[in-house]
């Protein structure tokens, strides 16, 4: 690999209080992602994946260990540099879209852009632009409840990609939708990391899927990892 | 987050939950509603007053008293009504010392205050009234507000100025009419005859007083119109006014009630009250010191219209205060409403937060909701305000011109009153916002967006 890494993530632990137990929900999580790769990471239904998500994309904030992003520290980040982080450094996906329902597509991809104080009219030329490019610019003026949801969520793509970062972040992104949509979101995410040079993190347990378009995968079980496996 | 944004979103946020809005709003238009017409109540009676002190000329009146004692001011029963003694036991307001205060300068005209007690009839019905000696000079001045006929011209015109009010007593509701009528004054004087037969167990048993009645015919040449806001110890506050000249032939006691007496040196009795009015307000202090000087105490009702403007501070208050209890609960909608709406858009905000919005940018929508909240509802509240004192001036005036008074604007609404609730609304509003928006920007984006 001629490629440094993007992501360095050293003995991640993270833990919840659930009443007065202490959940732990990663434990000892190293890793390594080098940029313009397309890694998978998969498991069981509580191993830990979202959480890892999670703190790669700078929503939550680890109990022990370091993260390290395109040579920031983001483990150490306060709640403003989070903020900003998230904004420029880490777009993400999610499972369930995350739309907001009362606002069109254009106004979503347009979200982000908002808190980055850019001005309206650049706005919505930005937006257009990546609404264009996931292939929805006939859409654009619908709201999330009138678009089925392969059209949300490649809104949603497109509003990850908008402050131009150089990671996605996707926490199960097929997980609702049916097979063939599936294979065309996450082929739209292999082609934007092949065309964008994007670095890519999907959560995923659909195996054919991450065999078919992802180059390396981690194996978590019960907040650890139990195995990596790179095959391009 | 750039301010228009901020602005949007909030807007766009309350337009899409109307009716809790509209709700929201009212409330705060109901306190900030009251608060105006409190306010502009309290202001109205204020300038109402101001005005009718202004009106009378009753700023550039000085009251003159002999020194001594605090003695009942007019009326015994009401002992604090009283002016405090400054000068000398033995200083007696006499014929000459009116002339000499007279001649003080910046005093352009001293008489002295005659009252004296009388039953007035007109036909009929009688009523009794202090009849005032007021000179001329004061009768035609601004102090009266004559509605029919005018003042007696000279000190010894045979003519004499009543009220409407009188009038109304007196079974006269046509006040035009009875101008060139026949007042007939009563007066109760020593009986000297009696006096020389006097049968001293008799006279303290109550039997055989020796008093006698007179009475005296006078044409009414005016008739003063009831003003709203009279009162406080003016030069001319009585029902009956005559001229000095013919109210020296009238007979009656040297006194107006058995407190005077009190005041007698070696038999003189001298006058009660001597009213100075100045050439202008300027001389007020100078004329007040050369008057003390000479043993008498002063009372000028400038230095009392400081009390009562400071008395319509309270009353303004007092009403600010009732004002604010439905400020109060206005504000607890507010903050009601704004945590509502922090649990129905939990996930937006959480989704806002994924995509990069810092807890400024959080907090910003909702400040800002609160304060579009605070805006609409002040400028509702000056609506109503306003248009619930339209009403209730009108109402009032309605009855109170049943009773025989005149119109008044019970409220006063000077520019600032709209501005002040305006920015007090957007104040509370905003201060309302405070916590509903912290606890916006701490919601957690892990918990906000975890799929349920």
């Amino acid at each position: 690999m001629n490629a440094s890494p993007i992501i360095q993530a050293r003995s991640l632990a993270k833990t919840y209080l659930i009443g007065n137990v202490r959940v732990a929900a990663l434990e000892d999580v190293s890793l390594s992602v080098d940029e313009g790769r397309f890694v998978a990471v998969t498991g069981a239904s509580g191993s830990g994946k979202s959480t890892l998500l999670n703190l790669l994309g700078g929503l939550d904030t680890p109990s022990a260990g370091t993260i390290e992003v395109a040579g920031a520290l983001v483990s150490a980040m306060d709640r403003d540099a989070l903020a900003k982080y998230r904004r420029f450094g880490a777009g993400m996906i999610f499972q369930s879209f995350n739309l907001v329902p009362s606002r069109t597509a254009l106004e979503n991809v347009e979200l982000p852009l908002v808190f980055s104080d850019v001005d309206k009219k650049e706005r919505r030329r930005r937006a257009a632009e990546l609404l264009d490019r996931v292939g929805l610019a006939h859409r654009a003026g619908h709201r999330p409840p009138e678009l089925s949801g392969g059209e949300q969520q490649r809104v949603a793509v497109a509003r990850a990609l908008v402050n131009d970062p150089r990671l996605l972040l996707a926490d199960e992104p097929t997980g609702n939708l049916d097979s063939q949509t599936s294979r065309e979101i996450v082929g739209l995410l292999a082609e934007l990391n092949r065309s964008r040079r994007l670095t890519v993190v999907m959560v995923s347990h659909e195996e054919s899927l991450v065999r078919e378009y992802a180059q390396e995968v981690v194996r978590l079980r019960d907040g650890r990892v139990v195995g990596t496996e790179s095959w391009a | 987050m750039k301010f228009t944004d901020a602005v949007e979103f909030s807007l766009a946020s309350l337009r899409k939950r109307r009716l809790r809005t509209l709700l929201t709003v009212s409330g705060v238009m109901i306190g900030i509603g009251a608060l105006v017409s409190m306010i502009s109540f309290g202001k109205g009676m204020q300038k109402n007053v101001t005005e009718a002190f202004k009106a009378s000329d009753l700023f550039t009146t000085l009251m003159v008293m002999p020194g001594g004692p605090d003695v009942p001011l007019r009326d015994p029963d009401r002992p604090g009504r009283t002016v405090s003694s400054g000068g000398r036991r033995d200083a007696v307001l006499d014929d000459a010392a009116v002339a000499e205060i007279a001649r003080i300068p910046g005093v352009r005209l001293a008489y002295p205050d005659v009252n004296f007690p009388a039953m007035v009839s007109l036909g009929e019905k009688e009523e009794f009234r202090l009849v005032q000696v007021v000179p001329a000079a004061i009768a035609a001045s601004g102090a009266l507000k004559l509605g029919w006929g005018k003042s007696y011209a000279s000190d010894d015109e045979e003519g004499v100025v009543v009220s409407q009010s009188l009038l109304r007593r007196l079974g006269k509701g046509e006040p035009a009419a009875a101008v060139g009528q026949n007042l007939r004054i009563t007066s109760v004087s020593i009986d000297l005859g009696k006096l020389a037969a006097i049968d001293l167990a008799s006279l303290f048993s109550g039997q055989g007083f020796p008093v006698a009645m007179e009475n005296y015919d006078f044409p009414i040449v005016g008739v003063t119109e009831i003003t709203a806001f009279g009162g406080g110890p003016s030069p001319v506050q009585n029902e009956v006014l005559i001229p000095p000249g013919p109210a020296r032939r009238i007979k009656r006691l040297p006194m107006t009630s058995i407190w005077d007496l009190f005041r007698m040196r070696d038999g003189r009795l001298g006058y009660s009250t001597v009213s100075i009015k100045l050439e202008s307000l300027r001389d007020l202090e100078r004329v007040k010191s050369r008057v003390g000087d000479m043993g008498y105490t002063t009372f000028a009702l400038a230095d009392q219209f400081e009390q009562v403007t400071k008395g319509f501070y309270f009353m303004d208050m007092v009403l600010a205060a009732v004002g604010m209890i439905a400020i109060i609960v206005a504000a607890l909608g507010i903050v009601n409403t704004m945590v509502m709406s922090i649990l129905e858009r939990f996930r937006e905000i959480g989704i806002m937060k994924a995509v990069g919005a810092g807890d400024g940018d959080i907090k910003r929508i909702f400040f800002f909701e609160s304060g579009a909240i605070g805006l609409l509802g002040g400028a509702a509240g000056c609506v109503l305000g306003w248009a619930v004192s339209l009403v209730i001036n009108r109402v009032v005036n309605f009855y109170m011109a049943r009773q025989g008074m005149p119109h008044i604007e019970y409220f006063a609404f000077p520019f600032w009153i709209f501005l002040g609730a305006m920015g007090f609304s957007l104040l509370v509003s905003l201060v309302s916002g405070i916590y509903p928006a912290r606890r916006a920007a701490r919601v957690d984006p892990v918990v906000a967006l975890r799929h349920d």
